[in-house]
C-alpha cells in the first residue's frame, strides 16, 4: 500500500472512530449535573423498552417518513411523467424548481410553510372566508403538517431521480398500449407506472430514510404540536433538558443508527436487483415523448401549479414577511406599512455579517477538503490500488450516520478534545466527514470517465504515481471536481443538525441563526436574512447546474 | 494532496500551536490581579482598573435571554458606545440553552461566555456550582431583599407573569380572570404555555403549589390537565406572537409587558394579571473561570447604572434599581406601582419547587 493511501486511511479512522466511541460511551454512563460522565449504567437502554416514549417516537417517525415519501413521490411522478413522457408546452422550465430548491436552507423552507399554512396564514384565511368559520380550519403543527411539508420539500429530489427512471423506459411499450386502444390514463397506470415501479420503490425507501433521520421539519413543526420523533428527542435531551441528558441522547442515537443501517441495507438490495426491470436493451431503443393532444394544456397547468406550491408561494410569503412590520396574515392593509426596515436591521447588525462569513468559510473549507480528498479515494478505488477498497468503504461510511447522530458524536468528541469546542473548525471537521459520501459519488463518476491508458502513458514516460495524479488525472477530472466542490458547498451550508449542536457564539452559521431567530420570534429579520441568502445561493446553484449538465454529471 | 513528510510537518505545527496555547493558559505573572480579585475589587480606583483591564481584554461575550430587538441589542449598543474599546457581543438563547452551552463550554475547557443574564438561570447555575462571586457598588441602589447574600447573582430585571389573550378570538372581559376560571370547559385546547421552561409551565406550577398548598394545588393541576394545554417550545415573546397571529387564543404565564407593548402597536392582544401574580427576578451572573473579568464587571456596573436601567426602562422591562420607575405604559401590571397581589419567588424557592413541579408536569401534562 502506498504511504499516501495508508495515511488517508489512518486519517479517516482517526476522524471517525473516536467520535463513535465517545457516542457509545455516553450512552453507557450516567450524566452528571455538569455534563461529565458518572457511573456505568445500562439504564438508558433499559429505559428505551420500559417506557413507551421510544416506541411512540419510533411510530411517529415511521408514519411521518412513509407519509413524506408518499407525498414526495406522488408529486415527483406527476412532474417526471409530464416532463419526460409528454409534449407539454414549457415542460423544461421545471428544472428551475430543482435549481432554486437546492439553494434554499431547509429551515427557511419549513418556516415558509409555517407562514403559509399557520393559523394566520393565507390558506387558513381563505378557508375561513370560504366556509364562514370563525376559527382556523387546518392545524399545521401536526403529523399531517409535517408530512405535507417534508413531502413537498423532497419532491424536487423525487422528480430528478424519477425523470431518469422515466427517461430510460422504452416508448415502444406505451405506443403498443395506445395502439391497442388504451387511453392516456390507462397507459400511464398500466404501462408507464408499472415499468417505473422498481425505481419508484427504491426511491420510496431512500426518501423514507432521509425523512426518518431529518431534523428540521420535526423540530419546527412537530415539537410545538406535541409530535416528537427520534431526532427531536435526541436534540431535546441535549438542548432542552436540564441537566443535559447525554446518556439518553446517546442511546437514542445508537438506536437510530441501527435502524438506518437496516434500512440502507434493504435499499441497497432493492436497487441492486433493479436490473430485472430494465427496458433499455440493445435493440432499437428510443425513449420518446407521447403526444397527449389537448390534455397538454391541463398538464401545463399542473406544472404551473406545482411551481407555485414548491417554490412560488414559499418564496413569496418569505418576501412578504420580510417587508411587513409584523406578520398577521396576508391582507391589503399591510401593503401601506411595507418597508425595507428588516433588511436594514439585518444589514447593520453583526449577526448577519458574522454568520454569513462563517457560513461561506465553512462551506468553502468543507468543499475544498472533500473534493480533492474524495477524488484521491475514488482514484485509488477505481484503479484498484491497494487500500482503494478500504478508502472507498470508509469514505462512504458516514452515510449510515443520521446528521443529528453525527452531531451528538462529534459534540462528545469535541467536549473531550482541547481547543476545538465551539469553533468553526469543529463544524468544518464534522461536516467534511458527513459530506464525504456526497463527494464520493461525484468523484467516482468523474474518475470512471478517464481511461487508464492516459495514466499508463504517463507512467511509461517515467512519472511517479503522485506526478501522474497531479498532472494527468487532476486536470482531466477538474470539471467533475468543480461540480463536486459546488455540490458539497451547497449541501454543507444548508445543513442545520451538525452546527446546531456544535456552534459557539462566534461560529454561528446562517442556517442556525435562522433557527435561533425563529425560536426567538424575530421573523421579520429572519425572512430578510433568508431572502438575501437564498438569492446568493441561487447564483451558486445555477452555476452548479450549468456545470453539472455540461459535464454529464447529473448524479444525486 | 499531502505526502507523508508534509503531514509530519503539519503535525509538528499543530503540536506547536497546542503548546503555545498551553502557555497562554498558564497563571498570570505575579502582581496582576486574579479574575476573582477583579470581580470582588472595591478599591477607589475600581473604574480605572476595570477600564484598563477591559482595554487589554478587548472583547466581551454575553449570553442573555433578553428580547433582542427590544432590550438586548440597545443595551449592548449603549455599552459599546460608552466603552468603544471593548467589543461586546451577544448571543440570545433561553434559560436552558444558555445553561447547556455554558456547562458544555466549561466541560470542554473552552469557556466563551463572560457574562450571563436570564431569569430562571440562577438556580441552575448555582446548583451546578458554575458561578463566580462578584460585587458592584451599584448593589447599594437595589432593594436589599433582592441582593444575593452569596454574591453569585445580581438582579437584572423583574418579571411579572400572567395571561395573554387574542382580543379577536376572546373579546375583552370574557378572558379567564382567576385560576379557577381556567377549568371552564370552553377553554379546552385553547390554552398554551411554554413547556420545560423555568419561567413558563414550571413557574406556573410553583405559583399554584405555593399559594394553594401542595395537596390542593396538585388537585387543581390534575383538573387543569384535562384542558389539554398546548406545550409550546420557544420563547415567551414568540408565544405572545403566536397569540397575536391567532394560533393560540390564550397563553398562560407569559411576561405581562409583552402583550401590552404589542397592543400599543395595534396588535389584537391584551394582558391580564391573574392574582396572585408570580414574579421573579432575572439575574446577571459571571461564569466560573471567566476569561474577561474586567469587561464583565464593567458591563455589570453599566447595566445597573441609571444609564443602563434607563435603557431597560425604555425597552419596557421592569428596572431593578429602586429609583428608576417602570415606563408608564407598562406600570399597570407592576405590583409595585399598581395594586396587584404579587407572589415573589426567590432562587431558593424556585429551586425547591422545580423538582416537585417537574414531577407533576411529567405525570399530568406530557
Amino acid at each position: 500500500m502506498s504511504p499516501l493511501a495508508f495515511g488517508m486511511i489512518s486519517l479517516l479512522l482517526l476522524l471517525m472512530v473516536p467520535a463513535v466511541i465517545y457516542l457509545a460511551q455516553s450512552s453507557l454512563y450516567e450524566t452528571n449535573f455538569d455534563g461529565s460522565f458518572g457511573a456505568f449504567t445500562l439504564r438508558h437502554y433499559l429505559d428505551l423498552f420500559s417506557n413507551d416514549r421510544f416506541l411512540r417516537n419510533f411510530v411517529n417517525a415511521s408514519l411521518y417518513a412513509s407519509g413524506s415519501a408518499a407525498v414526495a413521490i406522488c408529486l415527483g411522478v406527476v412532474q417526471a411523467w409530464i416532463v419526460e413522457r409528454t409534449n407539454t408546452p414549457g415542460r423544461s422550465f421545471v428544472l428551475i424548481i430543482s435549481i432554486i430548491s437546492l439553494g434554499v436552507p431547509s429551515v427557511l423552507y419549513t418556516i415558509s410553510f409555517l407562514f403559509l399554512l399557520g393559523k394566520a396564514g393565507p390558506l387558513n384565511q381563505l378557508l375561513m372566508w370560504l366556509t364562514g368559520s370563525a376559527t382556523p380550519i387546518i392545524n399545521i403543527y401536526s403529523l399531517w403538517g409535517m408530512i405535507v411539508i417534508e413531502g413537498i420539500e423532497f419532491s424536487p429530489l423525487a422528480f430528478l431521480l424519477l425523470s431518469s427512471v422515466f427517461k430510460s423506459n422504452d416508448a415502444a411499450f406505451e405506443e403498443a398500449s395506445m395502439m391497442s386502444g388504451a387511453g392516456i390514463i390507462t397507459t400511464f397506470r398500466r404501462i408507464t407506472l408499472k415499468l417505473a415501479m422498481p425505481g419508484i420503490l427504491a426511491l420510496l425507501i431512500l426518501i423514507f430514510i432521509r425523512a426518518f433521520e431529518s431534523f428540521e421539519t420535526p423540530a419546527l413543526v412537530g415539537r410545538p404540536g406535541g409530535v416528537s420523533v427520534l431526532t427531536t428527542d435526541i436534540y431535546a435531551a441535549i438542548q432542552v433538558q436540564v441537566p443535559a441528558n447525554y446518556g439518553q441522547a446517546g442511546a437514542f442515537s445508537i438506536m437510530l443508527l441501527l435502524i438506518v443501517v437496516v434500512l440502507l441495507y434493504w435499499y441497497g438490495r432493492l436497487s441492486r436487483h433493479a436490473e430485472r426491470f430494465q427496458t433499455i436493451t440493445g435493440k432499437g431503443f428510443r425513449p420518446r415523448v407521447v403526444d397527449i393532444g389537448r390534455w397538454r394544456w391541463l398538464t401545463s397547468g399542473i406544472l404551473v401549479l406545482m411551481f407555485f406550491v414548491i417554490i412560488g408561494f414559499p418564496i413569496g410569503i418569505v418576501t412578504w414577511v420580510s417587508l411587513v412590520p409584523y406578520y398577521d396574515g396576508v391582507h391589503a392593509s399591510a401593503l401601506k406599512l411595507m418597508s425595507f426596515a428588516h433588511y436594514w436591521t439585518v444589514w447593520e447588525g453583526d449577526m448577519f455579517h458574522d454568520s454569513l462569513a462563517n457560513t461561506l468559510i465553512m462551506g468553502a473549507a468543507c468543499a475544498s477538503v472533500v473534493a480533492p480528498f474524495t477524488a484521491l479515494c475514488a482514484w485509488f478505488a477505481v484503479r484498484r490500488q491497494r487500500g482503494g477498497q478500504i478508502l472507498d468503504q470508509l469514505a462512504s461510511l458516514p452515510l449510515i450516520f443520521p446528521a443529528i447522530v453525527m452531531g451528538v458524536a462529534y459534540l462528545q468528541l469535541f467536549l473531550h478534545v482541547p481547543l476545538l469546542y465551539g469553533t468553526l473548525l469543529a463544524i468544518i471537521i464534522a461536516s467534511s466527514v458527513r459530506f464525504l459520501p456526497y463527494g464520493m459519488r461525484y468523484s467516482y463518476a468523474g474518475i470512471l470517465q478517464i481511461h487508464k491508458e492516459l495514466e499508463e502513458a504517463s507512467a511509461l514516460s517515467g512519472a511517479r504515481q503522485a506526478t501522474t495524479f497531479l498532472r494527468i488525472v487532476m486536470p482531466l477530472v477538474a470539471p467533475a471536481m468543480v461540480t463536486c466542490w459546488l455540490f458539497v458547498f451547497l449541501v454543507a451550508v444548508k445543513a442545520v443538525s451538525i452546527p446546531i449542536l456544535l456552534a459557539g457564539p462566534n461560529s454561528r452559521v446562517v442556517a442556525t441563526t435562522i433557527f435561533d431567530l425563529w425560536e426567538n420570534g424575530v421573523i421579520g429579520e429572519l425572512s430578510a436574512m433568508g431572502m438575501v441568502w437564498t438569492l446568493m445561493m441561487t447564483v451558486v446553484s445555477v452555476t452548479f447546474s450549468i456545470l453539472a449538465r455540461r459535464y454529464g454529471l447529473n448524479v444525486r | 494532496m499531502k505526502s507523508l513528510p508534509e503531514i509530519r510537518s503539519l503535525a509538528r505545527l499543530v503540536a506547536g500551536a497546542m503548546f503555545a496555547a498551553g502557555l497562554f493558559a498558564a497563571p498570570l505573572p505575579a502582581g496582576a490581579m486574579t479574575a476573582q480579585e477583579v470581580l470582588l475589587y472595591k478599591g477607589a480606583d475600581r473604574q480605572k482598573v476595570l477600564e484598563e483591564g477591559a482595554k487589554k481584554e478587548g472583547k466581551l461575550t454575553i449570553y442573555s435571554s433578553l428580547t433582542v430587538n427590544q432590550a438586548l441589542r440597545p443595551m449592548v449598543a449603549a455599552f459599546n458606545k460608552k466603552y468603544p474599546f471593548v467589543k461586546a457581543e451577544f448571543w440570545r438563547g433561553d434559560t436552558r440553552k444558555i445553561s447547556q452551552k455554558v456547562l458544555a463550554e466549561m466541560r470542554a475547557n473552552a469557556l466563551q461566555a463572560d457574562l450571563l443574564e436570564s431569569s430562571g438561570l440562577g438556580q441552575i447555575m448555582v446548583q451546578a456550582k458554575a458561578l463566580e462571586k462578584f460585587t458592584s457598588p451599584m448593589f447599594a441602589k437595589i432593594p436589599a431583599q433582592f441582593v444575593d447574600k452569596k454574591q453569585l447573582l445580581a438582579p437584572s430585571r423583574f418579571s411579572y407573569m400572567g395571561t395573554a389573550y387574542n382580543t379577536k378570538l376572546v373579546p375583552a372581559g370574557t378572558q379567564p380572570k382567576t385560576f379557577e376560571d381556567l377549568l371552564d370547559p370552553k377553554w379546552k385546547g385553547k390554552l398554551a404555555w411554554r413547556a420545560h421552561s423555568e419561567s413558563g409551565d414550571l413557574l406556573f406550577v410553583a405559583n399554584i403549589l405555593q399559594t394553594m398548598g401542595d395537596k390542593k394545588g396538585e388537585d387543581f393541576l390534575k383538573k387543569l390537565s384535562g384542558q389539554k394545554i398546548i406545550n409550546f417550545d420557544g420563547s415567551a415573546r414568540t408565544l405572545v406572537n403566536r397569540v397575536i397571529e391567532g394560533e393560540y387564543p390564550v397563553a398562560l404565564n407569559i411576561f405581562l409587558h409583552h402583550p401590552i407593548i404589542s397592543a400599543k402597536k395595534g396588535a389584537p392582544v391584551a394582558a391580564f394579571p391573574m392574582e396572585p401574580v408570580p414574579s421573579i427576578a432575572g439575574h446577571l451572573m459571571v461564569p466560573k473561570g471567566v476569561n474577561r473579568p474586567h469587561a464583565a464587571m464593567l458591563f455589570i456596573d453599566f447595566y445597573l447604572s441609571d444609564e443602563g436601567q434607563n435603557v431597560l426602562r425604555k425597552a419596557k422591562y421592569f428596572p431593578v434599581v429602586a429609583h428608576v420607575r417602570p415606563d408608564d405604559s407598562i406600570a399597570e401590571v407592576s405590583p409595585r406601582v399598581s395594586n396587584i397581589k404579587e407572589n415573589y419567588l426567590d432562587v431558593e424557592e424556585l429551586f425547591d419547587y422545580h423538582k416537585k413541579g417537574a414531577a407533576i408536569l411529567n405525570k399530568h401534562f406530557r
